[in-house]
């Protein structure tokens, strides 16, 4: 028994001295300095003429690397450097430029597109990349159905012989030309062909891999495909004959999942990975202070919003839904959980995109209003309620539960009382689609920067069970959203999404929370990384100095 | 060692003192476990009384101060939505105290009718017992309590029902073993011979005279299940947001481990200090009242 004592104590002041590291770190900072020094050290070494290897630490892996079949941002982060697409987005924006196509012409009643591809251009197995290859992957697509190819259905309508499939043809008139013609116009085509899962596909190499094509892409792009293991890393090596001369700067971009943020942030702090995704708001600061790091914004396409399911009492009710807008403390929530560097959002659609409607009034923080509007709806007592609040951080979103617990305790100063609930997160995603939930936490990254891609895609009864997941549904806005996409002229449209808000706003199928501004961070020996938007960049031009 | 062999030699030959008074007696004489009770009591008194008396609200948020150090407005500063370190903290000494005693008791009583059933009937009824228990023992506990709280759903009241169920072994061995013992005594044997009912011979007899090793168990378990309902807590397993359970604070403050530590420190303190003083409790419980140390 005497030994139970001594060991007692030798525990409490083991733990005693646990304690006094912990408080020494607070001005200790010239300790995270050091290793700062070490990692840059390492990277230096790259410069020496040894090979140029940036390691990117990201929160996910990615689900396949056959772009079209899939929608998540992780594995568009990674197609993204293997394969290009006809039309390119900006370098820090969503308007359009020359990618394979060099050239593009549109008819006046907007029906038909001739592209002019570039010459000289080779997939990374050989294959030459030229008209017919353009037309395989069209005809490979055209020809599948929503669960093989889900983005190619949700852009263009439909597959193969559907009514709402948009594209009619795709031919070769030319060894480098390719003329698309349309069933009817749409507005964001050539926005939606720049986009990560319309990354051209060598026909050759789709043909031999078949179903396995997702585990040995190959492309056009920057990048060739090495070795992928699952849920640890995925590696790409420089493509010498990439198109761009003089790129890609780097010799091989290893991709590592690193699911929790502050691990990730700790190995990159250790010179373990060279950019890190996903930086919590809170560390922002910190790494701001620190020489040996870069604090990355990426340009805000995004929003953060409380769904609240429609089909479910006592949802089902605008004057609720407007209760709990007016409710919720947005200005608060954005100040503590995404440190500021976020927007507090009252539109679907954040205020870069084109067609947003700037004179609505965002529902006000106001707590009396929100019980009187209950009042009305005959629930003057408020009501229980199942909170969804997401299990993992996501760009729109750094930390949904403590988002979650703001709400919780907003909520309950109107008496409604709310249970946090969280799910794994393709569980959590399942049950929202499938209406179980009372009210839960999401968000949404564009894709192309065109209203539609939020506007149609996240509200409209078209996609009610799978992006829309709130069930609300509107005829007149249905109208409105089918208007604005075969509408060609730029100002109509505008205005088509305008009066879309408008009536999204009186309905209040959601509470939209932020815009916020994802993070991300490098060594300071990163160069020429500018985040995209899109949340998928390619490091073709990124360098290790 | 010697000595106190002839200070309880003393206390025998006096014969004024009843076996409780004289083992409280025992337990005076070991500082540290007194120490060790003091720190017991103070938190049964912070758990009942300091509710009463914290100025600020627990799940009341302020957003606007959060994350403040300890300061003289908040003395141990504030928690990522602006609530109150220490108020929380007297209200999760309640939590776990509730959580570790009814836990214990819950154990305590499964598992010492178990282990009589177990040690008096012998046979198959302690062959299918004691397999039991031995299945439970082979898991590592915290993976029984998870498990078992994955079935039942995560709340408060179901990570101290886990607790409960991984504990029952531990007391059922106990019982069992003691059982096995009394069994063989002249005073068991001689109401057996009189025809006195198993019922009875069991629980006024056999029972309370096996109560001192459940006692010792008890007080060290609690220790145990406090750590446990901790551990299901920061796992999300257990007490649900905005309960001030101490495990869940100290998941909850771990993004700010750098830029807030007393978030982190003062419930893992909390944690820490319980703990120790039931085990310092229970340690000196135990000299005092194992009959090896009486000879």
């Amino acid at each position: 028994m005497g030994n139970r004592k001594i060991f007692s104590l030798a525990f409490l002041l083991l733990l005693l001295t646990l304690l006094l590291f912990a408080c020494n770190n607070d001005d200790s900072a010239d300790s995270g300095t050091d290793t700062g020094t070490d990692s840059g050290d390492t990277g230096d070494s790259g410069d020496s003429g040894e090979e140029k290897v940036l390691v990117f630490g990201r929160g996910g892996d990615s689900v396949s690397l056959d772009p079209i079949t899939v929608t998540d941002g992780e594995s568009f982060k990674v197609t993204k450097n293997i394969f290009d697409t006809l039309i390119n987005f900006g370098e820090q924006d969503t308007e359009i430029e020359p990618g394979l196509a060099t050239d593009w012409e549109a008819a006046e009643d907007g029906l038909t597109y001739t592209l002019t591809l570039r010459e000289g251009v080779m997939f990374h197995d050989g294959t030459e990349f030229n008209a017919d290859a353009v037309v395989a992957n069209f005809e490979r697509w055209a020809g599948g159905d929503a669960d093989q190819f889900p983005y190619y259905g949700s852009m263009f309508g439909g597959f193969g012989d559907e009514d709402g499939h948009v594209i009619e043809s795709v031919t070769a008139t030319g060894d480098y030309e390719v003329e698309f013609k349309l069933k009817r116009p749409q507005a964001p085509f050539l926005k939606n062909l720049a986009m990560s899962p319309f990354g051209i596909a060598s026909p050759t190499a789709v043909e031999a891999a078949g179903d396995s094509f997702g585990d040995n892409p190959v492309g056009t792009g920057p990048f060739t495909f090495v070795d992928w293991s699952r849920n640890d890393s995925v590696t790409i090596e420089k493509f010498d004959d990439y198109w761009i001369e003089d790129e890609p700067k780097l010799d091989r971009v290893i991709f590592r999942s690193i699911p929790d943020n502050s691990a990730r942030l700790n190995a990159l702090l250790s010179g373990e990975i060279d950019l890190a995704d996903g930086i919590t708001p809170s560390d922002g600061a910190t790494i701001e202070g620190d020489d040996n790091l870069q604090l990355f914004e990426r340009p805000s396409m995004n929003v953060g919003y409380l769904g609240m399911t429609v089909t479910r009492e006592p949802f089902d009710d605008p004057l609720v839904r407007q209760a709990m807008n007016h409710a919720i403390d947005k200005q608060a929530i954005v100040d503590a959980f995404f440190e500021g560097r976020a927007e507090v959002a009252k539109n679907p659609i954040p205020p870069v995109i084109s067609g947003y409607n700037d004179n609505i009034e965002g529902y006000e923080y106001d707590p009396d209003r929100a019980r009187e509007l209950l009042a009305e709806a005959g629930l003057p007592d408020g009501f229980d309620m199942e909170l969804y609040a997401m299990p993992v951080p996501r760009p729109y979103m750094p930390d949904g539960q403590k988002v979650a617990e703001a709400i919780q305790s907003n909520l309950a100063d109107i008496g409604v009382n709310a249970e946090i609930v969280s799910f794994e997160w393709a569980t959590y995603l399942e049950k929202a689609a499938n209406g179980e939930a009372d009210a839960f936490l999401l968000g949404w990254t564009g894709d192309n920067g065109d209203a539609d891609n939020f506007l149609y895609v996240l509200l409209d009864q078209d996609n009610i069970g799978s992006n829309n997941y709130t069930y609300y549904e509107n005829q007149a806005l249905h109208d409105l959203l089918i208007a604005a996409q075969t509408e060609v002229d730029e100002d109509v449209r505008n205005d088509l999404y305008m009066q879309a808000q408008e009536i999204i706003h009186e309905d209040a199928p959601w509470v939209p929370l932020a815009h916020s501004t994802p993070l991300l961070a490098g060594g300071s020996n990163v160069v020429d990384f500018k985040p995209h938007p899109t949340g998928s960049d390619k490091l073709s031009a990124v360098d290790l100095e | 060692m010697s000595q106190s062999a002839v200070e309880n030699k003393k206390v025998q030959s006096d014969k004024v003192a009843g076996p409780w008074k004289e083992a409280w007696r025992g337990f005076r004489k070991s500082k540290i476990a007194v120490v060790g009770m003091g720190i017991v009591i103070f938190f049964i008194l912070l758990a009942v009384f300091g509710p009463l008396v914290t100025m600020q609200g627990i799940n009341e948020q302020n957003l606007p101060e959060r994350l403040l150090p300890p300061s003289s407005t908040y003395w141990l500063g504030t928690d990522d939505f602006g609530r109150d370190i220490l108020s929380r903290i007297v209200h999760g000494a309640r939590i776990s105290l509730w959580v570790g005693f009814l836990a214990v008791v819950g154990s305590a009583l499964m598992g010492s009718l178990l282990g009589i059933l177990a040690g008096y009937y012998g046979r198959w009824v302690d062959a299918v017992i004691s397999r039991i228990f031995d299945i439970m023992l082979a898991f590592p506990s915290i993976l029984l309590a998870i498990a078992v709280v994955s079935v039942l759903g995560p709340s408060l009241r179901n990570a101290l029902i886990a607790i409960a169920i991984i504990n029952i072994p531990n007391f059922g061995r106990l019982i069992r073993s003691k059982v096995l013992s009394i069994k063989e005594d002249e005073y068991i044997m001689s109401a057996k011979a009189i025809g006195m009912k198993d019922n009875r011979i069991l629980f006024s007899h056999i029972l309370p005279n096996s109560m001192a090793p459940v006692i010792v168990q008890g007080t060290l378990a609690i220790a145990t299940a406090i750590i446990e309902a901790a551990a299901l807590g920061f796992l999300g397993l257990g007490a649900q947001a905005p309960a001030p359970e101490w495990g869940k604070m100290l998941a909850d403050s771990r993004p700010y481990l750098t830029n807030a530590p007393w978030t982190m420190i003062f419930p893992g303190l909390a944690i820490m200090l319980t703990v120790l003083g039931f085990n310092l409790m229970g340690d000196g419980l135990r000299d005092a009242l194992d009959p090896r140390m009486k000879s």
